[in-house]
């Protein structure tokens, strides 16, 4: 067998967060020489999901770390850990992220055959957090229509605010027609919230049911970005399935997705490597000579990395909880006939929190809930990932939302918190680099529904690959394999 | 490598020209089945209904199952031997000659009239070669009292009829809406009833309840569906399964069907065919009734909130408008209101919907039910039209003739016969 160095590699990709491995994947079947290095000994990068071991050896790197994507991690356990289960009987996400129905991502699986490999979850319920008005009472959730027949059966919105309601649902499912941009195109760059209060006369409470569809995490989007991931919301609802308008992959989520397209590459030919990363590297006119970390030296036609470094202060706080309880009540499925969710999404609207010093946060807060049945905890816990703006207070802000979610669904006793880990995600470039042999893909924002803006420097990456081939290749379309199932086996 | 020969965007090319290799394929598979279907013709000629007719018929069926003749011959297959032979004391059977036709021509919703229609062909028990024990591999043990003789026939009964109704499931997945697999079905489950202990019967048609949400989950305004769903809760409730009453989980069942799409017709037609026997095992009195008819109209009232455009919507409201105005010789919800109390609840109903109208101006059935329930309540209250709402059903027939220029006839006839027009408000 020929050694790694006496190769001219077609291509070297060091990484393999959900882009690199998606770019694999787009190259699995061109009989290109492709060496794929991770300098993690896990897969998914920054997509990886845990076990408590990894999360904890993940935590020591990232503690003092004060640039690349994370930094400030720590593991608390509140209550002592006394329910926890072993530590590979969880499977937490760094990036949890659903999947919109009408996702890009989901027919490009589709077209290259790799979501035999994945087993996908319905994301039920959007709930947006009402806190108590009476002392007396505990905080509530209520549940977000978005379908016409939740409309009917809500209960507490007037008639008249459901008509209200329903003229904008209807508007947004047409929102690119003639009528309708006439409407919105001159106010397309203002806030969405006055766009919302103007034109559909939309008090708070209708505001804040409509913000949490779009999962933003600053409140603060434009109104063309607001119509836009609304009408992915509502055309996703009922496409696979009644009741659900997203899915979640089983197994930690975007990581499955990373690992089975890895898994694609490998039979393709790719050569995979963890535990590897660059150590140095000599660029020449036609080829880069790699020193790697495990003392080989290859040379490749070309270089596809991932940016790891953050720009600007755009940044998520994270709290990751493993609590003991089912939560069923957040997973139930509301239409006959709809498959019993895995996945929730609780938001709390801006200003509805406040830190210990008593401000009040002014951005949303966003809950999303696993049951077991996402393989990521073991049966009778859930895990609850809360995502919050970064400020000075957010981690402080995130205990409360915690401490208030739990409040509002617990049973009679509030639920046990086992384990909890924090830690801050960044953004980096949005661009894609191209400098000769070495192509950098945008570190994309961390947001809570995978965006489909992140598949595009992945088709570009390909496209330089390819060169000449791409125009009359089709991207990310493949026939099955003959014996698929027999070579693809379970690791 | 890349392989694209053969497939276009990963998907197999389905070509309508074939080539003569193909065409030779598909005579091979003709004669075949002509040649399958003359076997069973000639058996059933010689009036042999052997065990390997029946296969014969499976084989034949599962390649077409819409040829309903066959189906009958598998009946009779059962009938004449396979099923065990029923006692003098059962139900009689029908004696006439072999070409009497069973169930052939009935749909499912009309189903409850045919299977009290399986005419068995005698078959003298002694004659055909080779006819006699069960489908399955069980050895023939001469019973040792009449007990166990009876006992035995009924397990080998009950195990034919399951397999049977496996056999109908792979062609119903390929064909959901061939009446005659239906049909079929409903026979072998009548079959059940007649041969089989309440309780063995019972389960079988409860299971068969679930088949039917199955589909009806799978289409849910399948019309054959609800139909044959009527059928199996009728049977569930009568005296031959034990059965009780289902009306308040059928009632139940329309609300989740509805709560699953506002659209689904048959659904709230169902909803309104149960009402009356609903009020009645409830033993509702005036209150009760009162409270109910306020619960729909809320109901109804905030689906066409956010579903104008919907046609089945308003029929339910028109069902229950009409629950306030032919209450004369027909069961109604509220039999005892006065007369002002319905004048009130028409008013009531005028009142929302034309609030309606704030938010949704160009909905033409709006209008209509407007215009409607306006003359409605005159005729309640015993008077013509006063002023302000004959300026009213002006401006709605005029909206009216703007949104639904295809029946301006129609909307001119209502003008002139509410005398609108001799009064010259509202040209064109």
């Amino acid at each position: 067998m020929e050694s790694l160095g006496d190769t001219l590699w077609d291509i070297v990709i060091c990484g393999t967060g959900l882009q690199q491995s998606l770019l694999a994947l787009s190259l699995s079947r061109t009989g290109k020489k492709i060496l794929h290095i991770d300098p993690n000994e896990y897969y998914g990068g920054p997509d990886a999901a845990f076990s408590l071991q990894e999360a904890e050896a993940w935590v020591d790197r990232h503690a003092s770390i004060s640039s690349g994507v994370f930094r400030s991690a720590s593991i608390t356990k509140p209550e002592g850990s006394a329910g926890l289960s072993f530590s590979r009987a969880y499977s937490l996400a760094l990036t949890p992220q659903l999947i919109h129905a009408r996702s890009k991502l989901l027919s490009q699986l589709v077209s290259s055959r790799a979501y035999k490999q994945v087993e996908f979850l319905a994301v039920g319920s959007f709930f947006t957090f009402k806190p108590s008005t009476d002392p007396e009472q505990k905080p509530t959730l209520a549940r977000v229509p978005s379908t016409r027949e939740d409309v009917a059966f809500e209960t507490t919105l007037s008639l008249k605010a459901k008509r209200g309601l329903m003229k904008f649902l209807k508007f947004v499912l047409d929102f690119e027609g003639e009528t309708q941009l006439a409407v919105w195109q001159p106010h397309a760059n203002s806030p969405f919230n006055e766009f919302l209060q103007q034109e559909f006369k939309m008090d708070a409470e209708l505001q804040k049911y409509i913000i949490t569809l779009t999962l933003s995490l600053d409140g603060q989007m434009s109104t063309r970005d607001g119509l836009a991931i609304i009408y992915r919301h509502l055309t996703s609802m009922g496409f696979f399935g009644p009741g659900f308008a997203a899915v979640y992959p089983k197994w930690g989520g975007i990581s499955e997705i990373a690992q089975v397209a890895c898994r694609a590459g490998a039979v393709g030919g790719a050569v995979y490597m963890l535990g590897t990363g660059i150590k140095s590297q000599e660029i020449s006119d036609n080829d880069i000579e790699l020193q790697l970390t495990s003392g080989d030296k290859v040379k490749t036609k070309l270089l596809v990395q991932a940016d790891d470094k953050t720009e600007g202060t755009f940044s998520i706080s994270r709290l990751t909880a493993i609590v003991a309880s089912p939560l069923k009540g957040l997973f139930e499925s509301v239409v006959e006939g709809a498959p019993l969710p895995a996945v929730s999404v609780t938001a709390f609207p801006a200003g509805a929190l406040q830190t210990e010093a008593g401000e009040s946060y002014e951005y949303p807060v966003y809950v999303v809930a696993h049951s077991s049945d996402t393989g990521e905890c073991p049966a009778g816990q859930s895990i609850l990932y809360l995502s919050a703006l970064t400020t000075p207070h957010s981690q402080d802000v995130l205990k409360k939302a915690l401490e208030s979610f739990l409040e509002s669904v617990g049973d009679k006793q509030i639920p046990q918190r086992l384990f909890e880990l924090h830690y801050e995600q960044g953004r980096g470039s949005v661009e894609s680099k191209a400098s000769g042999l070495i192509f950098t893909l945008p570190n994309v924002s961390p947001s809570l529904a995978f965006d489909d803006a992140a598949l595009d420097p992945i088709k570009t990456a390909w496209g330089v690959v390819m060169g000449e081939d791409a125009s009359n290749t089709e991207y990310m379309a493949f026939p099955d394999r003959e014996h698929a199932d027999e070579e693809m086996s379970d690791e | 490598m890349a392989d694209h020969s053969g497939v276009s965007h990963g998907v197999a090319r389905t070509s309508r020209e074939r080539t003569a290799e193909q065409k030779l394929v598909e005579t091979e598979k003709i004669t075949k089945y002509r040649e399958l279907e003359d076997e069973v013709r000639a058996a059933v000629v010689r009036n042999e209904y052997t065990p390997e007719l029946f296969q014969l018929t499976s084989k034949l069926l599962r390649i077409n199952p819409e040829y309903y003749t066959i189906w009958n011959v598998r009946r009779r297959s059962l009938i004449s031997g396979l099923l065990s032979k029923r006692s003098a004391g059962s139900s009689p059977s029908k004696a006439s000659p072999s070409t009497s036709p069973t169930a052939t021509t009935t749909t499912p919703s009309a189903a409850s009239s045919s299977s009290s229609s399986t005419a068995t062909p005698p078959v003298p028990e002694s004659s055909t070669a080779g006819k006699s024990s069960s489908t399955a591999d069980e050895p023939a043990f001469p019973p040792s009292n009449p007990g166990d003789e009876t006992a035995a026939a009924e397990q080998k009964d009950r195990e034919i009829l399951r397999l049977e109704l496996d056999f109908t499931i792979p062609l119903l997945m390929k064909s959901p809406k061939c009446y005659w697999i239906w049909n079929y079905r409903l026979w072998i489950l009548q079959q059940a009833i007649e041969r089989l202990q309440v309780a063995v019967s019972r389960r079988i048609w409860e299971e068969e309840l679930g088949l039917v949400e199955k589909m009806l989950n799978r289409d849910k305004r399948n019309f054959h569906a609800w139909g044959y769903r009527r059928h199996v809760v009728e049977q569930l409730e009568s005296s031959s399964l034990a059965g009780a009453s289902m009306v308040e989980t059928e009632f139940e069942y329309t609300t989740k069907m509805i709560r699953q799409d506002l659209s689904n017709f048959s659904a709230w037609h169902r909803r309104s065919k149960l009402i009356p026997r609903l009020l009645d095992e409830r033993h509702a009195d005036d209150m009760v009734r009162k409270d109910f008819l306020d619960r729909e109209l809320n109901f109804i009232r905030e689906k066409l909130n956010v579903g104008p455009e919907d046609y089945s919507l308003w029929y339910y409201h028109q069902f229950l408008m009409l629950n306030l105005l032919n209450y004369v010789g027909h069961p109604t919800i509220a039999p005892t209101l006065t007369n002002d109390e319905r004048a009130a609840y028409i008013t009531r109903e005028i009142d929302d919907i034309k609030d309606l109208l704030e938010d949704y101006p160009d909905y033409k059935l709006i209008y209509e039910a407007l215009l409607d329930y306006t003359l409605s309540l005159c005729q309640v209250e015993g008077r013509k039209p006063d002023s302000s709402e004959k300026e009213q059903l002006i401006e709605w027939l005029r909206q009216l003739k703007r949104l639904d220029p295809m029946r301006d006839g129609r909307w001119t006839d209502l003008e002139r016969d509410c005398g609108l027009l001799k009064l010259g408000f509202g040209k064109n």
